[in-house]
């Protein structure tokens, strides 16, 4: 019972920061970060994500389906490690739900790692599923698919592994996938998360 | 505030990197005894975390967890004697600027053990989100002799709560370092001992840059 008192009223306490004017907004710490990042040339960026999925094309037979998985790995095991880089970057608090999450999400990492804000929208009823919508896309610059392609591939499906594996390390079990892509000849390119639950008994103690 | 000996312990309470700086206490233990060493830190942390004062229970605690920024803690211009001559900036990784960061942060460790003192040395914790702790002893002692007078307990705490502060920052600073050359190093497998001779350089040169 106490343990239970002291949860409730830690998690009021908890709020009660997040709202202090310390706390700047999730914009200004984004652009703040940005500023005091290292750069490198987007082209060579792009490029080199161009010849990491051709090169899996011509590994994998031009089997679609075991490229996106492939790429998804991929983005898994780069999320896992650049979640501790954005958090020493930004020592962002803990997120109190689904919402702050997405715009710490669109404001923050996307603005710091690759210099855009994806537009948050299509929040499901319960406030758990939302969607990123990426204008402009920089790991697609200069890319037009093949037409074996156009059904199956997800050219992107790299940042769908990174989302999930960096929103586990922080306790997030989500799905993260595209539903439909400028590249397939959709209207926008859409990126969905599903928060699947916290993992409560995962969080670091002492936190509380 | 020398720091005598880091540590860094996984999220499963693991030791995954210790190095000492001096000829002290800490040189005295061979590698066994750190591991124990962390995992018993690893526990301490978790008990201290469920034993809570009952007022704190049962009021609505408003305890202030940001940590203000203390400018320049092991940074190389922090000590001017020591690079006068040297006016090339020192490259920070993948941060630019003199800095790591500017800002006052909030402490993701808000109810695990936070610093130990004791007469021969103190020290602190620092523990991120994703359940990573850096742990820093330093041969600062906060005498307890100055607490007779009323005033006197006063500075003693504002002196205590300053030392930690700037621990703070430090192990923030070192937080960034893994995430630059640990976390961005092919060759890491995740919660395993780190083998890296930069990341080693690079914590080298910041502890030496605050003596």
């Amino acid at each position: 019972m106490s343990r239970q008192q002291s949860i409730n009223s830690s998690q009021t306490a908890a709020s009660a920061t997040a709202q202090s004017p310390l706390s700047r907004s999730f914009k200004a710490t984004g652009e703040d970060v940005w500023k005091r990042t290292e750069k490198i040339n987007a082209e060579l960026f792009t490029l080199t994500y161009g010849a990491i999925v051709s090169q899996l094309c011509t590994d994998y037979g031009r089997d679609f389906t075991k490229i996106n998985e492939q790429l998804f790995q991929m983005g898994y095991s780069i999320g896992v490690r650049l979640i501790e880089d954005f958090l020493a970057r930004t020592a962002l608090p803990r997120c109190q739900d689904m919402q702050e999450t997405s715009e710490a999400l669109s404001k923050c990492a996307f603005k710091v790692f690759l210099n855009i804000t994806p537009r948050v929208t299509n929040w499901s009823s319960t406030k758990d599923t939302f969607s990123l919508i990426i204008d402009e896309n920089p790991l697609s610059d200069f890319v037009e698919l093949p037409m074996d392609a156009m059904e199956q591939l997800w050219y992107s499906n790299v940042l769908c592994g990174v989302l999930k594996g960096a929103l586990e390390m922080v306790q997030l079990d989500c799905d993260v996938f595209f539903v439909s892509d400028i590249l397939r000849g959709d209207q926008q390119t859409e990126l969905r998360v599903k928060l699947n639950k916290v993992l409560k008994d995962e969080i670091p103690i002492g936190e509380d | 505030m020398a720091i005598e000996s880091i540590l860094i312990i996984n999220k499963s309470g693991g030791l995954i990197y210790q190095r000492n700086f001096s000829e002290s206490f800490a040189s005295k233990l061979n590698s066994n005894d750190f591991l124990i060493i962390a995992s018993t830190i690893h526990s301490v942390f978790a008990i201290t975390s469920q034993i809570t004062p009952k007022a704190l229970q049962i009021t609505q605690n408003n305890v202030d967890y940001v940590i203000p920024y203390i400018p320049m803690v092991g940074m190389e211009n922090s000590n001017p004697q020591q690079n006068r001559n040297s006016n090339v900036p020192v490259k920070l990784g993948s941060y630019k600027g003199p800095d790591f960061f500017k800002e006052p942060f909030i402490s993701w460790n808000k109810s695990g053990l936070r610093q130990l003192s004791t007469d021969q040395f103190t020290m602190y914790i620092y523990q991120t989100m994703t359940g990573l702790k850096f742990v820093a002893l330093s041969s600062n002692v906060l005498s307890n002799n100055a607490g007779t007078t009323m005033t006197g307990s006063i500075d003693r705490t504002k002196a205590v709560n300053i030392a930690s502060q700037v621990a703070d920052n430090f192990l923030r600073k070192i937080y960034c370092l893994y995430g630059d050359y640990v976390m961005k190093d092919p060759f890491y497998s995740m919660e395993m001992p780190i083998k890296s001779e930069l990341f080693d350089k690079a914590v080298k040169r910041m502890v030496n840059n605050l003596l």
